[in-house]
């Protein structure tokens, strides 16, 4: 079946052919480039870069040499330190954000989901409101008024993404409440919070993995975005938005400077998108065995 | 079905009125005194006072909401202090930009994917299939922006045959508006057919294998008739719901496009009010954006509820 | 009135004298349009409600409006509005007479009332205006007849002539008629007695002027329309007069200047004008207090590398604030040179750690200037931070004096006097350093009431002397002004001020 598509129901039987069949190559690819990304931005300050904000005003512009592997930008920064220490900055906040996001809204959609009435009724109806709010103009607003600042950024983007997290939770856990295993819990006399963190949890944890590697692909983007209008992350830390930005101004005499940081977004972008959406079709609470 | 409406509107009501209230609380708590900027060099704290007590400024927050509630409920969006420009009007002079953008952009993005759908749907997993579902799935993960840059770089830079930035006004000159809007709508296209595609793919698939579909098939009618008369139908319901959705969506305009290709839509507009600090224009404008979504996505409710046979007939 | 003998800064809206001796061989003709990409979206044209002009404001405001005098092609003062002026020997009274039979482009007719009430407007304390600082020496004008107006001043003002020429916020005249009737809405309909009226006015998009066939000089203007469209993203602009959709750009990139003056389809015109770029310390603030760390900060500038990194070279360092298109050209300023030993030496004797924010506007090239001031500075150990606001906050925030440093301009004017009076004096609204020097008010105060030019051409040197040494101000850049435009496009006159003055241009059909 099409990899995109989620289809039929899983049994335990023939897990490993499964496994094989759905995650690829493609899968295991992508997931190397980001456990590469990830390493690379985590251990940034001991590699021997360049420092991303020396600029070397002789050689701006500068084809890929020994000195510079990737290049210079227009101010003769080095490329390569700068697309490394961007990533640093681009996962920052694109991996915060989801989190605290997926922390919050997850915790709000189970709570919503499984006690219901006006916790729910609320949650959704807040949720609704917050959807409604071009997400974009309120994160310009919120860091041209706050400040810019890497904080602030997360700040903002994962106010952003709890109502959709809250969704994706709530879903899950409606799902989950009314099966048997539940009910047979709480027939028994397991309170409120046992259910929740034993019964509950553990199934729709998978589908808020999962929901959260897209994310994370959402957030890269939208602080991508922020940056290249110039509010997201601030000079001179370097972030792949404010450089696609910069190199936009030099597209017809050094195309590179632009198209370097955006080919390591989009790949980066690309793969947690393979990766959660796979997880996604696999673990979605729908086809999941009853 | 009357019913139906008439809890979703019960529903509509107090989010609208929410929506309302968050929009004035996020202008009135954005730092920077709207007296400040309006005064200037000009603001000594007598002069500052004096404003806020023009503009009813020194009044408890609620009793500002409720004031300019009014307005609003009677037409009235505010006047820009940069401009002297009523909100009102600046929206109208930009609406119909934005709107051109989203309808070319969905009837490309229709154009490009709903033929795609059907092509992969006959023929799931096929090497065509995988070919441009993972076309579909790159799209997805293009940010907006460098798209825009792409485009440009090859059809304005390097070919030189459509224009990058000069925008026509449709009444002015309908060929060299088509023209301008080119890039800009093929920016939004692009985005926007990968989900078309996904959607309608898994719908036809599906549909596909309906007990109803292989008895069309044995009596004997044609690949064709059987594709668009009795699969496409019912997936023309999905299609209407992303449609209307996306409309609800972009009506915010796409301010990444906006600004690129420098077309004065509503997107452009709110940038430009958060840049130079006018209060007034972002709050009725995030406003009108916000309800216009509410709106937009309560109607495409209430057609989806019309339409599904199912739920119509009260089966969830 | 200053005279002197090299063709200098100045506006020149410059018809008469100059046009009426330089027409090329019969090419000049009637009719079509013209497009201006400026950067800035226009706000409107009411002082009370805009402040001050930018400069897309004052392409448009040249076009609809006039004022009282114009300078012609060597810089002296010439009739504009008014025909004819005398001022009282203090140099306190100054009298014009006004030009008979002009009509407002509503009908309303142009007299001595208009003019009072234009300034008066600006001057009134409840009004608020921000425009008021820039005619705060105006204590009052009258109308004694309709074709006369009478201006008092607070301080005598040898080049008041002249001043009153760019068509600047303050000087241009509108229509009263109007401004009653329409209130706040004039801001977006403006009405005044030049050569072109509003026609349309797409928000956000574009201007649409046409032709005003009741324009006094019956034989002007030559174009039939002009369109004034902002166009704030630099490369779409500069796309924009490649592909033809513009005729002229106002275009301040040096990468984008350099290509177009080796493109054969384009022209780049360009002028030296007096002012400079400058930035403002505040000195009430630490560590900007002390002398020791602007001096050094300014050792640590390599202004011929910013030059030619930033600016391709086509700005150049300035020494001192009046500039290449100034009368006002002194053997030795006393700039300071670029010297990091000297500057980390300044900074080892002030003993203490220097952090600071430095404003920038919220525009690619305001990130790119501050991230190579940041540079330069880090080089020798200062921390800068980079606060970007957009253009408003950034003037509200200098006159609040909400700064560590900021950006500002001197911009080309006929005569120094009035910028380096608001910008060094004690006291001076505008001294956003808020520095304070007997010695330099002393030379500003001669430099004002002086007759000889001699002398206050010295008193300037010495005062640019001062001022480098102690390093309140200091100006990286001079003012170059480019704009770009197709080679057809004749008839505009020298950049003066960074005004783009399409009134008496013309398409030349060969």
């Amino acid at each position: 079946m099409a990899a995109l598509d989620a289809t039929g129901a899983l049994g335990t039987a023939g897990a490993a052919a499964w496994r094989r069949r759905r995650l690829g190559t493609v899968f295991w690819l992508a997931v190397a480039w980001i456990a590469l990304v990830l390493l690379l931005a985590f251990c940034s300050p001991l590699l021997p870069l360049a420092d991303p904000a020396k600029m070397s005003l002789l050689a701006r512009r500068a084809v890929p040499s020994a000195a510079h592997l990737l290049g210079t930008d227009a101010l003769g920064r080095d490329l390569l330190a700068r697309l490394i220490f961007g990533a640093r900055s681009s996962l920052a906040v694109g991996l915060l954000a989801p989190l605290a996001a997926t922390l919050i809204g997850g915790a709000l959609g189970l709570l919503a989901g499984y006690f219901r009435g006006w916790l729910e009724t609320i949650t959704v109806g807040a949720s609704d409101v917050l959807l409604a709010f071009p997400p974009l103009v309120l994160a310009l607003a919120v860091t041209a008024y706050l400040g810019q600042s890497v904080p602030n950024l997360i700040l903002v983007l994962a106010m952003l993404t709890v109502p959709a997290v809250t969704r994706i939770a709530r879903a899950g856990t409606l799902g989950v409440r009314e099966r048997d295993f539940v009910t047979a819990a709480r027939a028994l006399g397991a309170s409120h919070t046992r259910i929740l963190l034993r019964e509950i949890l553990p199934n729709i944890m998978l589908p808020l993995i999962a929901y959260f590697l897209v994310l994370v692909a959402v957030i890269i983007t939208a602080e991508g975005i922020l940056s290249f209008l110039g509010l997201g992350v601030p000079p001179p830390l370097p972030s792949w938005g404010s450089m696609i930005a910069e190199g936009r101004d030099n597209l017809d005499v050094a195309p590179q400077i632009a198209f370097i940081p955006a080919t390591a977004m989009f790949l980066t972008v690309l793969a947690f998108n393979l990766v959660g959406d796979r997880l996604r079709s696999i673990t979605d609470p729908r086809r999941a065995g009853s | 079905m009357l019913d139906l409406v008439g809890r979703k509107l019960i529903y509509l009501l107090p989010v609208l009125l929410a929506v309302t209230a968050l929009t004035f609380l996020i202008a009135a708590l954005l730092p920077g005194d709207l007296a400040l900027a309006m005064l200037g060099d000009q603001a000594t704290p007598e002069n500052v006072a004096a404003l806020h007590q023009k503009l009813g400024l020194d009044l408890p927050l609620w009793q500002q909401y409720l004031h300019w509630l009014r307005h609003v409920l009677s037409g009235d969006l505010g006047t820009s202090h940069r401009t002297g420009e009523t909100v009102v009007h600046a929206i109208a002079g930009r609406l119909p930009v934005s709107l051109e953008l989203l309808v070319i952009a969905q009837l490309g993005g229709l154009l490009i994917g709903v033929p795609l759908a059907m092509l992969c749907a006959v023929r799931p997993d096929s090497a065509v299939d995988r070919v441009v579902s993972g076309v579909a799935f790159g799209m997805l993960s293009m940010p907006p922006f460098l798209l825009a840059i792409v485009l440009i770089f090859i059809f304005a830079l390097r070919l030189g045959i459509l224009p990058a930035t000069a925008y026509v006004p449709l009444a002015q000159d309908v060929l060299g508006n088509l023209r301008s809007m080119a890039l800009p709508g093929a920016t939004l296209a692009l985005l926007e057919w990968p989900t078309i595609l996904r959607v309608l793919r898994s719908d036809l698939i599906s549909t596909l294998q309906e007990d109803y579909i292989a008895m069309a098939r044995a009596k004997g009618l044609t690949a064709r008739r059987i594709l668009f008369v009795h699969a496409l139908k019912p997936s023309s319901l999905t299609l209407v719901t992303v449609v209307g959705l996306n409309i609800g969506r972009l009506i915010g305009g796409a301010v990444i496009t906006e600004s690129i290709f420098a077309l004065p839509g509503i997107g452009r507009l709110l940038v430009e009010s958060i840049y130079t600090r006018d209060f007034i224009v972002l709050q009725g404008c995030v406003l009108f954006v916000a309800v216009a979504f509410v709106v937009v996505n309560f109607l495409v409710d209430l057609l989806y509820a019309a339409l599904d046979p199912r739920i119509r007939h009260g089966r969830a | 009135m200053p005279s002197d003998n090299r063709a200098r800064a100045g506006l020149a809206l410059a018809a008469f004298a100059a046009l009426a001796c330089a027409m090329p061989a019969g090419a000049q003709t009637r009719g079509g349009s013209a497009t201006i990409g400026v950067e800035q979206d226009i706000a409107g044209f009411d002082p009370l409600i805009v402040g001050v002009y930018d400069t897309g404001q004052e392409a448009a405001a040249v076009l609809i409006f006039e004022t009282l005098t114009r300078l012609d092609g060597s810089g002296k003062p010439a009739p504009g509005l008014a025909q004819s002026w005398e001022h009282s020997a203090d140099f306190k009274t100054w009298t014009f007479k006004l030009r008979p039979d002009v009509k407002f482009q509503d009908g309303s007719p142009f007299n001595a009332e208009a003019v009072a009430f234009n300034f008066q407007r600006q001057l009134d304390p409840n009004n608020h205006c921000r425009c008021a600082i820039y005619v705060s020496n105006i204590a009052k004008v009258e109308a004694p007849d309709p074709l006369t107006a009478v201006f008092q001043l607070k301080n005598p003002s040898p080049n008041f002539a002249p001043i009153l020429a760019p068509p600047t916020v303050n000087n241009v005249i509108h229509s009263p008629k109007a401004i009653r009737e329409m209130k706040e809405g004039y801001n977006r309909h403006p009405v005044g007695t030049g050569p072109f009226r509003l026609k349309s006015w797409q928000s956000g998009d574009r201007i649409v002027l046409d032709r005003n066939p009741d324009y006094w000089d019956k034989e002007r203007p030559y174009l039939d329309q002009i369109v004034v469209r902002p166009l704030p993203d630099n490369t779409a602009r500069f796309a924009s007069v490649l592909s033809g959709e513009s005729d002229i750009i106002w275009h301040d990139r040096a990468d984008d200047i350099v290509k177009a003056k080796k493109n054969p389809n384009v022209v780049v015109n360009e002028y030296a004008g007096s002012g400079a770029q400058v930035y403002a310390f505040n000195t009430k603030r630490p560590p900007f207090d002390d002398v020791r760390v602007r001096q050094a900060l300014r050792y640590a500038l390599d202004l011929k590398t910013y030059s030619d990194v930033a600016w391709e070279g086509l700005w150049k360092p300035a020494k001192d604030p009046w500039g290449p298109g100034s009368f006002v050209q002194c053997k030795d300023s006393g700039a300071l040179p670029y010297d990091p030993a000297k500057a980390k030496a300044l900074l080892k004797d002030y003993g203490k750690p220097v952090e600071f924010k430095m404003v920038v506007t919220a525009t690619p090239r305001g990130r790119q200037i501050g991230q190579i001031f940041q540079e330069m500075w880090r080089e020798i150990g200062v921390t800068m931070v980079i606060d970007q606001v957009d253009q408003t906050t950034l003037v509200t925030k200098a006159f609040r004096r909400d700064f560590d440093l900021t950006p500002w301009r001197i911009i080309d004017l006929a005569d120094p006097d009035p910028q380096a009076y608001a910008n060094f004096h004690t006291g001076s609204p505008v001294n956003l350093s808020d520095y304070s020097n007997p010695e330099v008010d002393k030379l500003l105060d001669d430099a004002r009431t002086s007759g000889d030019q001699e002398r206050r051409v010295e008193d300037y040197c010495k005062l640019a002397q001062i001022l480098n040494r102690e390093v309140p101000w200091f100006w990286p850049l001079d003012n170059h002004y480019f704009s770009i435009a197709k080679p057809g496009l004749k008839g505009v006159p020298k950049q003066y001020s960074d005004i783009i003055d399409l009134s008496g241009a013309w398409w030349d059909k060969k």
